[in-house]
């Protein structure tokens, strides 16, 4: 059965917000310092795409993005003058898949993988070199959200699951190395995760029980580093649980689906029309629920559905939000109070579900409900 | 700020300025607050970011080269690089001219496809779940009721919140309102320019939400007095103290508080997952006999054994006391000792010292001469408590090398050294005899001066389990802390210092060698204690070989229903269980764990089975739904080999086989893709009938919890909940094992058994019949009529569709 992402939440009421969280709150009139072009529409077909993910990986292919939509995972190729060239399209042979997010990864040589996942929670590895399949692991007990590369080593991916646990992969050896849940873990769908992007042991999570969690690594490093080297099933690697996060805070009080670090703050969003910045207090104590500074919110007008994505450029220069009717919001984060660079239109109305942004911001893509990719590009002639 | 004399209408005025002027001020901090804010933002904000970019910098800025060399190209795999050049389609961009509609719409059928990723089989769906060998209780954090939960409808588009009226009634937490440090920072200002009175407390209030002005106050207070502290230097030299005397200064309640909070007496170990915390302190009323060694057969502990100075003592002794005893009473009539060295007589107030005569520093043992001193000066009137006596005979070489060692000591004294004492005579002794100063050295003990708070709690507890043999409680319990010759005389002086108390203990002290005879007090009280413990189980042999604990409760047992399900708490009566045993009035046997004694007549006695394993109703451990513990069943027991090393010879014929969660002799269980829906246990290899296969674990949870997780449950439709006892459920959702997985049958091979292993009730699953290996396990979860679902009752052999495994919330009252 698929599942149909996004359902309007109904707010709670929000507490009275006491001196000590001020807040910096972005407006929402454009700075527009930066204008984009939207330059090719392009409708892949009747079902809703959920993931587009460019290529950081190999400064060679910076211009290959991959989608993600039903029981499709399709390459492409942004050229000039706006137009993009389909490479690949693979199709699962199992119908009901529907993929919901996918990433870019790497063998050990640097040859680029396709790590993608969905309903049916397998991981499915893509070897785009050679156009087959590289592995399939099963492992996750119900679909997978979310799942992101490890910049600092790429062939470790994060899978974020309905069945309640974030998970780490060797998508090489396809073991699963950690498995992020027990005692201390997400108590419903784990909608999103990240790597921190300069400290290889941590990672963050959140999901459908409201809450933001951190989690390290440190312990079990031995761990990962063996995952490497196995040549054994990946089912006899001694994947080990880590029960505690580091730190959980109620940032939100609805459904978080997407977080990314930001240097060691965190930018997330829920349901309630925003992205929030903030710093986690990580107490000495774990697992200890810490405390969250909330700094600055970057507004998103009609976006208080769930599975609605964020992305930034490599380099977390901006981030780009798509909203429920069909618009598109880039954010300023080198800005403090937070500035709106622009607002883009997609055209229809149709739920944008996910983002990306080039290596070097200067190119914008959409996936939506209704099957669209579209390509803004950075406007330098003005 | 008010004056008295001013008129009405002038106060008033007065009045309403202040708050015009706190209002302003407030509005001022205010602004001021949230600049700095803002500035704290913004510098942190940039810090981060610079963090970040130099973090990122290291990655090459921009990588938009197309020039790939070949050895690149068979590096990106050749398939990849040939579709760079020659790519499958290539949509056109809007800026060429091309209308919405024609840039393309195609259908999945026509897309062109590359490759295809393989059906690859997908395993039945689960919820994440942690292994648990035994049941934990469910962590406070774990609990789901008073919260709000969001649930998405999986076809439609809505979302639903979903909070029945039961919670809605349930605590609307009381919040306290945590003052933020800008909210201290204008209170403080505040009240620091204007009085507080109660207008200026109102608008203090206006503007700091969720307070009212008793709280502000009562945060004004608070404020002032942590200002206060911190004005005042900090005794940071006081808290440089070592650890150790830390704990010194501490009671032993005080010290073992964490012990008696995190240990857990039934399962020892800490941090107890299945009794909790903070468990109530059951101290049993028996104790544990104590084969002591009589002090006369015994060696000395050490040279700073106080038989050292009874030796010592004993060879001249004729006039004087026999007893130290008598020494203790005489000397506690003398007036302060003489102090010959003039110089001592300040040093010593400061010490509490004993001093032991050592037979080499004398020479001869007959002329030695002791003088034991103990000087409490901290309790106010000096006290002698000694063991000392002068020899008879004494000699002038033996003075001559006591006064030198008494001039070595008082060097020592001068450099700090704490260890030594020059002692005195008593002036209570033969009073033509020259007071002799015998300086001691401890050698290698540092005894401190003083008693401790935790030393004489050690003590007294040392007396409780040793009764009043001061080798045993120096070596056991106060190692490095106290010497032997120092517990003793401290007993001698707790004693005399109780002698107006009336215990036993210091009764016995008068009547001659107090030692002795509390010692044989001691032991007497214990072989009476084992005589009367005898005595019970003879009786209880007599009584029935049923041998059931209360009456009435047996029948219960015995009729087969209304089987006991009620939480096991251990009671802490003293001795016999009355009316008022909570044991008895939650209707609950006692258990071993209790405090009362083994003849208590509420207790659950175990069986005398002889042959019959107690595997059949038979034995009352089985008829009550009770595995037999080898602390209280007479003839069951747990062996480790077949005797070759020497274990203890058994007592009855065959093994007990009601002791199998216990031992957690299980059969080995495999998870699979069940037959009949989802996963499902599997048997690895064949049993027979009525065999223990395993525990089902999981989360003990309340019923409140557990109807409230089952609504959750239910609308996954998927529920782990088994019905445990009237206070808990177990949930096996995300904690369990493998036997959550068995299906449920209403023609089971399987049954499942509430039993009471050692005071806690666990789910133990049995073959119903004789089950081959690799055959799949199912059981009867015994829906309550209200309780099924909807599936749950369609014949066997139904599939579900891949969401839900038929799991159920099991009933209880498992027949067998």
């Amino acid at each position: 059965m698929k599942g149909k992402k996004g359902a309007a939440i109904p707010p709670e009421t929000v507490k009275m917000k006491t001196l000590e969280c001020e807040v910096l709150r972005g407006s929402l009139s454009p700075s527009n310092t930066r204008k984009f072009k939207l330059s090719t529409r392009h409708r892949e077909g009747n079902q809703p795409l959920y993931g587009i993910s460019y290529n950081f990986l190999d400064s060679h292919l910076f211009d290959l993005f991959a989608t993600v939509g039903g029981n499709r995972v399709n390459v492409y190729q942004c050229l000039e003058e706006g137009r993009i060239a389909l490479l690949q399209s693979y199709v699962d042979d199992d119908v009901n898949e529907s993929f919901y997010t996918v990433t870019w990864s790497c063998n050990l040589q640097g040859k680029p993988l396709l790590v993608a996942g969905g309903v049916n929670g397998v991981i499915r590895v893509i070897d785009v070199g050679n156009e087959k399949i590289h592995k399939s692991i099963v492992g996750h007990g119900y679909s997978i959200n979310e799942i992101r590369t490890q910049m600092l080593e790429p062939s470790l991916v994060l899978s974020a699951s309905k069945d309640e646990s974030v998970r780490l992969w060797n998508v090489q050896t396809g073991v699963c190395i950690l498995i992020f849940a027990g005692a201390g873990g997400h108590r419903n769908e784990v909608l999103s995760a990240d790597f921190h992007p300069s400290d290889k042991y941590r990672i963050s999570s959140c999901g459908m029980d409201n809450t933001v969690k951190i989690w390290s690594m440190e312990d079990y490093w031995t761990n990962v580093e063996k995952s490497f080297a196995w040549t054994d099933l990946p089912s006899k690697f001694p994947t080990k649980f880590v029960q505690y996060p580091l730190f959980m805070a109620k940032v939100h009080t609805n459904y978080v689906d997407c977080n990314r670090w930001l240097g060691d703050f965190i930018l997330s969003k829920s349901v309630q029309n925003e992205m929030v910045l903030w710093e986690p207090i990580i107490k000495d104590q774990p697992p200890g629920e810490g405390s969250a500074d909330v700094l600055q919110k970057y507004p998103v007008p009609e976006c208080d559905m769930w599975f609605i994505k964020f992305s930034c450029d490599f380099h977390y220069k901006a981030a780009a939000i798509g909203n429920k009717e069909g618009k598109i919001f880039v954010w300023d984060l080198q800005s403090s109070p937070p500035v709106l660079i622009t607002r883009l239109c997609h055209g229809t109305k149709s739920t944008i579900r996910q983002t990306a942004m080039s290596y070097d911001g200067k190119t914008i893509l959409s996936c939506s409900d209704d099957g669209y990719i579209c390509r803004w590009d950075e406007d330098t002639t003005s | 700020m008010v004056s008295k004399s001013a008129s009405d209408s002038s106060s008033k005025a007065k009045v309403s300025d202040v708050i015009a002027s706190v209002k302003q001020k407030i509005l001022k901090l205010e602004k001021q607050i949230q600049a700095d804010r803002i500035q704290y933002v913004k510098e942190i904000f940039q810090t981060n970011r610079q963090k970040l970019d130099t973090h990122l910098s290291f990655v090459p800025a921009d990588g938009s080269n197309y020039d790939i060399s070949s050895a690149e190209k068979s590096n990106l795999g050749n398939m990849l690089f040939s579709k760079i050049e020659n790519p499958l389609h290539i949509y056109r961009g809007i800026a060429q001219g091309l209308g919405d509609r024609e840039v393309f719409s195609c259908q999945d059928a026509t897309y062109p496809t590359s490759a295809t990723l393989p059906l690859v089989e997908k395993i039945p769906s689960y919820t994440t779940w942690i292994f648990l060998d035994r049941n934990q209780r469910m962590a406070e954090d774990q609990s789901v009721v008073g919260r709000r939960r969001i649930y998405y409808d999986q076809n439609g588009s809505e979302a639903l919140v979903c909070s029945d009226s039961e919670e809605e009634m349930t605590e609307p937490d009381e919040e306290k309102h945590e003052f933020s440090k800008e909210e201290d920072h204008i209170i403080w200002t505040i009240a620091e320019e204007h009085e507080l009175s109660d207008e200026v407390l109102n608008v203090l209030t206006h503007y700091i939400s969720g307070t009212s002005s008793e709280i502000m106050q009562e945060r004004y207070n608070v404020l002032k007095r942590s200002h206060e502290e911190k004005q005042r230097p900090n005794p940071s030299s006081e808290e440089k103290r070592l650890d150790t005397s830390m704990y010194l200064e501490k009671s032993l309640g005080a010290n073992l508080d964490s012990l008696d909070n995190l240990f857990c007496r039934r399962c020892l170990v800490f941090d107890c997952r299945l009794h909790g915390c903070s468990q109530g302190l059951v101290n049993s009323t028996e104790k544990q006999p104590y084969a002591s060694e009589s002090e006369d057969d015994g060696k000395p502990c050490s040279d700073q054994c106080y038989l050292q100075l009874r030796i010592a003592k004993d060879l001249p002794d004729t006039s004087l006391a026999n007893s130290s005893a008598k020494i203790e009473s005489k000397e506690e009539e003398c007036s302060d000792p003489i102090s010959s060295n003039d110089g001592e007589s300040g040093k010593r107030k400061c010490l509490t010292q004993t001093s032991e005569f050592q037979e080499s520093l004398t020479g001869s043992s007959n002329d030695s001469q002791v003088y034991n001193k103990k000087q409490k000066v901290l309790s106010g009137p000096t006290e002698v408590a000694t063991d000392a006596k002068t020899s008879l005979a004494e000699d002038d070489r033996s003075s001559t090398k006591l006064a030198d060692m008494d001039i070595i000591e008082i060097d020592k004294d001068d450099f700090g050294s704490s260890t030594k004492h020059v002692g005195s005579t008593s002036s209570s002794h033969d009073s033509n005899k020259a007071p002799v100063f015998v300086g001691s050295q401890a050698k290698g003990v540092v005894s401190s001066n003083e008693w401790k708070p935790l030393e004489k709690d050690l003590y007294l507890k040392g007396i409780e389990i040793f009764g009043r043999n001061s080798c045993l409680i120096a070596r056991n319990l106060l190692p490095g802390l106290k010497t032997c010759s120092e517990v003793s005389a401290y007993m001698n002086h707790d004693a005399a210092a109780m002698s107006h108390g009336s215990t036993a203990l210091s009764n016995s002290f008068f009547d001659g060698d107090g030692n002795v005879d509390a010692k044989k007090l001691e032991q007497g009280l214990q072989a009476r204690s084992r005589l009367f413990r005898r005595r019970g189980r003879t009786r209880k042999l007599k009584y029935s070989w049923k041998s059931a604990g209360h009456p009435s409760f047996w029948r219960r047992i015995a009729d087969g229903k209304n089987q006991s399900c009620k939480q096991y708490i251990p009671c802490g009566c003293d001795s016999i269980c009355g009316k008022q045993c909570p044991c008895h009035q939650n209707g609950t046997c006692c258990e071993k764990y209790c405090g009362c004694s083994k003849s208590c007549k509420n207790r659950f006695r175990g069986c005398h089975c002889a042959k019959s394993q107690c595997r059949s109703r038979q034995c009352p451990c089985f008829a009550a739904g009770r595995e037999c513990d080898p602390d209280v069943c007479r003839n069951c027991w747990v062996s480790c080999g077949d005797g070759s090393l020497g274990e203890p010879p058994r007592r009855g014929d065959g093994h007990c086989g009601n002791m199998r969660l216990l031992l957690r002799q299980q059969q080995r269980i495999l998870l699979a893709k069940s037959d009949v829906a989802g996963w499902g246990a599997f048997l690895k290899n064949p049993v027979n009938k009525n065999d223990y296969l395993g525990e089902y674990t999981g989360e003990l949870i309340s019923h409140r919890e557990a109807d409230k997780r089952g609504k959750i449950y239910d609308r996954a439709n998927s529920s782990f909940l088994f019905d445990l006892n009237e206070q808990y459920v177990l949930d096996a959702y995300r904690k369990g094992d493998k036997l959550k997985f068995a299906n449920h049958s209403s023609n089971p091979n399987c049954y499942a058994k509430v039993m009471l292993v050692a005071g806690d009730h666990r789910v133990g699953i049995f073959a119903n019949e004789r089950i081959e290996a690799s055959e799949e396990l199912f059981y009867d979860y015994r829906y309550g009529p209200d309780q099924a679902p909807e599936w749950a009752r369609r014949p066997e052999g139904w599939k579900g569709d891949d969401a839900s495994i038929p799991q159920g919330r099991a009933k209880k009252h498992q027949s067998h």
